[in-house]
């Protein structure tokens, strides 16, 4: 069995709870990890060790990890962690990153693993339409969805390595511009509330707000929405050719339910759907269905979320 | 929304060409797009949205048939079909923009124009920078154009132009216009320009049909136009009869798309739709009507195909071309009125594009030689016996 | 002037039904389309030609129904289509896709490679950071805003405190998200051109795969919800989220 390596998730420098989920994941692989936190300082390092079923910790310093540089971190990750699988977390850069990383050992990267069963490696193909499942043939660099593996909770401690490390960055960020949209991103969001043409103008996507608001959730919209509005920017579209959702709950409002949406966001854990049109494909998809129009239902919504959520 | 993809139970598309499925595809997108969306606001407003003629120009498709010297792409007469029905699934007033800027305007002047004239009119008119119309039906003579009234004298360099043409499909915008008037008698195709003296086009108000496409009279008073705008090459009705050989094959095209519209929608809506609690798909009286739109349209298909391929090799007949024009006409007007029924009440609403391509059909029932001439040409092709006229 | 690539794929389009037949999915019934985002990357190969001259190579890996995708290109105004392939192959892994991918843009001598951010089959994303790893060259991945400068590109790249302007000299690969363009569409006259074009086939050596594919399964299906009728239900339904479902 060869040695299993996790590559933890840092945001803006601190560790990313889907780490816990990542450690697991390398568990479900059969070992305790070594695990991997890239960072401008070791500060991070500590609570990676505090987590259970860490076999080992190597901070990898650097100054290159100030900014998301894939060749440099590629680089610079390569050289610490051990040969074996390498596991890393399905996001944005996550997901970059492993594909360098496996490039730059020859070897195969798999990504958006949902399941692990044994040898068995599962990830969805076609928007999550059908799942592939895989088995390696040697070591490869898998990166694992968030909210699929539970969370490992606290262990005993794990050793702690330093390695510095430089590499020369390749590309430089000059500026950071605030997103146009201050709200959570629907691809980070647990929770998320989307309208879709049936919120009749986009003005009325302030009552998605003010519940995204009480539930910490982030607004999305569906194809048609933004095809139709101006106002509704694309990073709000949750589909298959917008952002693909993953989240525990999932809140469609005066969205009928095309296929294309169903694809970005059917794996949600629990999908309430809002719709006047009682024949509305999104209700056969949705774990609990409200046949009524937006306007009537959302100030109850926000009134309940407000009493129960304080 | 789906995407469309079009009615091909007999796997059509394996006899397209790789270009042909191309052309097909680019007018599909734009058409779902671009016109789908937009199309129910300009017919309630009545009036053909300027951007489309441009967009049709920068496809490419205006005289997309004629030669590439002049502009355009020299493509084959089923592509042009296949543009046609994509551009009808949209609205028939929008194919029809397309047949008379390709058919009507462009092709007589390729085919009987000087090479001057070629010259500096098609690429233009390939663009959509200037938009063509055809004036031959007059207010007492539509299916008789051969008795018209309109009138050309010479009159030292130039033609004076005197008489009336109705019914004129982009009258009111086009920057030129095809005219067919008897100069000594004989049926003769001059070419008038907007801005011609003694020339106006005032547009027709009130259709209940094609309200998405600009009708139009025009006008001549003493119009005065230079001699070196008559068609020099061809004389008598064999002119104005060949463009519409070639706009009535694009209808034969531009009703299939038509029908598929109005049959998609009503597969869509009785999948959908639930009474006694079953989708009304599901009842047999409703299936055998979605049995017999997929048949005629089946049939339409190959019908359009087939002669799309005799006009490329030059072996067809106007007869196979009347014959294709009024079936597939006839069975989208009958498709549509069925689909009607299908979709109940709700098939009177413009959220669904039923009523509205219905009530254009009436209209293509209607130009470009009547169904019931069509009758009589396939008639006298049978018996070798004309029954259009006989002294009472 | 430049040399660039765009590498394009074939997938289903992205609203076709995917069943599983078997152990494998069946796509014999699906329309099959360039990958949504890879337009996106055509269009900046394209604006990259507009603003500095160069040639537009798209490649694309795949066997000859792939041609289409080339042809789709062609239409668009690309100068050259180049298609990887051998017959022997199938079912490829990353790292063989990387390979073959790479051989071709090491055979144009490319100095900027276009792709989209993940193609809609696999929605892996990992192409473009894997081809560009093999060439030792930069990558900028997801990008949402793109400028051409003397030096190199500048491209916006989201990041986790905002959207990062970033420099990135040149070569280097680029895969492309949408909204930063508008892909534009062919025309009869390019269309015309890519019936003439001939696709260039490369032959390309690739490593063994990493992996097996065991099987393609449906996706899991869930237990069959409940539909209330008027809004007076919501309470209900938020009671049920927060006690039975746990997720508020």
């Amino acid at each position: 069995m060869s040695e299993t390596v996790v590559i933890a998730e840092t945001k803006q420098g601190m560790l990313h709870s889907v780490t816990a989920e990542l450690v697991s994941a390398a568990n479900a692989l059969g070992s305790a990890p070594t695990v991997i936190i890239p960072g401008t300082s070791d500060s991070a390092a500590a609570a990676v060790a505090e987590l259970a079923g860490v076999g080992r910790v190597i901070a990898c310093v650097g100054d290159c990890f100030s900014t998301y540089d894939a060749a440099s971190w590629a680089k610079a990750v390569d050289t610490c962690a051990p040969a074996g699988i390498v596991v890393c977390a399905a996001s944005q850069n996550g997901k970059d990153l492993a594909s360098r990383l496996a490039a730059r050992r020859s070897i195969s990267v798999v990504q958006d693993v949902v399941a692990i069963d044994g040898s068995t490696l599962t990830q969805p193909i076609f928007s999550g339409k059908a799942m592939q499942n895989i088995v390696l043939s040697g070591d490869a660099v898998i990166s694992i969805r968030a909210n699929t593996f539970a969370a490992v909770g606290e262990g005993d401690g794990a050793e702690v390595t330093v390695m510095n490390q430089s590499a020369d960055i390749a590309t430089a960020v000059r500026e950071m511009i605030a997103k146009a949209n201050e709200r959570l991103d629907v691809a980070e969001a647990d929770i998320i509330i989307s309208g879709g043409r049936g919120m009749q103008d986009p003005v009325n996507f302030v009552d998605l707000e003010r519940i995204a608001d009480a539930l910490g959730a982030a607004v999305g919209a569906s194809r048609a929405a933004v095809d139709t509005w101006d106002e509704i920017p694309h990073s709000m579209q949750v589909g298959q050719t917008g952002k693909t959702v993953n989240p525990s709950l999932y809140i469609a409002v005066g969205i009928s339910g095309a296929i294309q949406h169903l694809a970005g966001m059917r794996t949600s854990k629990y999908i309430v759907a809002i719709n006047k049109d009682a024949e509305a494909p999104i209700f056969k998809h949705a774990d609990y269905g409200i046949v009524s129009t937006w306007e009537e239902a959302l100030p109850i919504l926000e009134s309940e979320l407000k009493a129960l959520l304080g | 929304m789906l995407t469309y993809e079009g009615v091909d139970f007999y796997d059509i598309e394996s006899q397209l060409s790789e270009d042909e499925i191309m052309v097909r595809d680019m007018v599909r997108d734009w058409v779902d797009e671009e016109v789908i969306p937009n199309i129910e606001e300009a017919c309630r407003e009545g009036h053909f949205p300027e951007e489309w003629g441009q967009a049709l120009g920068e496809m490419g498709v205006l005289g997309m048939t004629i030669d590439e010297k002049y502009g355009c792409a020299g493509m084959s007469y089923v592509a042009y079909g296949l543009v046609c029905q994509e551009l009808e699934r949209g609205d028939s007033g929008l194919r029809s923009f397309a047949s008379v800027q390709g058919s009507l305007a462009m092709f007589p002047i390729s085919a009987f124009g000087s090479e001057e004239q070629k010259m500096h009119y098609l690429p233009k008119m390939a663009s959509g920078e200037w938009v063509g119309c055809f004036g031959l039906t007059e207010p007492d003579y539509g299916s008789n154009p051969g008795d018209m009234i309109t009138r050309a004298v010479e009159d030292g360099d130039d033609f004076v132009l005197n008489g009336a043409k109705m019914w004129i499909t982009n009258g009111t915008v086009a920057d030129v216009a095809i005219v067919w008037a008897k100069l000594d008698g004989v049926i003769r195709g001059f070419i008038v320009e907007k801005n011609d003296a003694g020339f106006s086009a005032p547009e027709m108000t009130g259709k209940h049909s094609l309200k998405a496409s600009v009708t139009s009279e025009l006008v001549f008073q003493d119009c005065r136009i230079p001699k070196n705008r008559i068609l020099p090459d061809v004389k008598g009705l064999k002119g104005p009869f060949s463009c519409l050989n070639n706009a009535r094959y694009g209808i034969s095209w531009g009703a299939i798309g038509s029908a598929q519209a109005c049959f998609h929608s009503a597969k869509e809506y009785t999948l959908s739709r639930i009474q006694f609690k079953h989708p009304i798909a599901s009842y047999q009286l409703v299936q055998n009507k979605l049995a017999w739109m997929l048949r005629e349209i089946t049939k339409g298909q190959l019908l359009a195909l087939h002669l799309g391929r005799k006009k490329d090799d030059g072996s067809w007949i106007p007869e196979q071309i009347s014959l294709a024009k009024m079936n597939n006409v006839d069975m989208a007007l009958e498709i549509a009125r069925m689909a009607r029924d299908m979709h109940g009440a709700n098939g009177i609403l413009d959220e669904y594009p039923i009523m509205r391509h219905m009530a254009n059909l009436e209209s293509v029932k209607t130009y470009e030689g009547t169904h019931d001439i069509h009758n009589l040409i396939l008639g006298r092709w049978i018996t070798g016996i004309q029954a259009f006229t006989r002294d009472l | 002037m430049p040399n660039i690539a765009v590498l394009v794929k074939r997938v289903p389009d992205t609203n076709a039904q995917i069943l599983v037949s078997g152990d494998r999915v069946d796509l014999s019934n699906v329309k099959w389309v360039m990958s949504p985002y890879d337009e996106y990357a055509l269009e900046a190969a394209m604006m990259h030609k507009e603003a500095q001259g160069g040639v537009v190579t798209a490649i694309t890996l795949g066997a000859p129904e792939c041609d289409k995708v080339l042809k789709d290109a062609k239409a668009i105004g690309v100068d050259r289509i180049i298609r990887v392939w051998d017959d022997s192959w199938s079912e490829l892994d990353s790292n063989q896709t990387q390979m073959a991918l790479t051989s071709a843009v090491k055979e144009i001598s490319a100095e900027v490679v276009y792709c989209g951010k993940s193609a809609a089959d696999t929605g892996a994303g990992s192409t473009g950071p894997g081809v560009a790893e093999r060439l030792d060259w930069a990558s900028a991945s997801n990008i949402i805003g793109l400028e051409f400068e003397d030096s190199g590109i500048e491209v916006i790249v989201p990041a986790a405190s905002g959207n990062a302007r970033t420099g990135i000299s040149l070569p280097a690969v680029v895969s492309c998200d949408k909204g930063f363009c508008k892909p534009r569409k062919p025309n009869v006259k390019g269309i015309m051109m890519a019936k003439r074009a001939q696709v260039e086939v490369l032959a390309a050596e690739i490593p063994a795969s990493g992996i097996n594919i065991v099987s393609h399964t449906p996706p899991p299906q869930k237990a069959p919800g409940q539909t209330f009728d008027g809004a007076t239900n919501v309470p209900a339904v938020v009671a049920a989220l927060r006690n039975d479902a746990n997720v508020i």
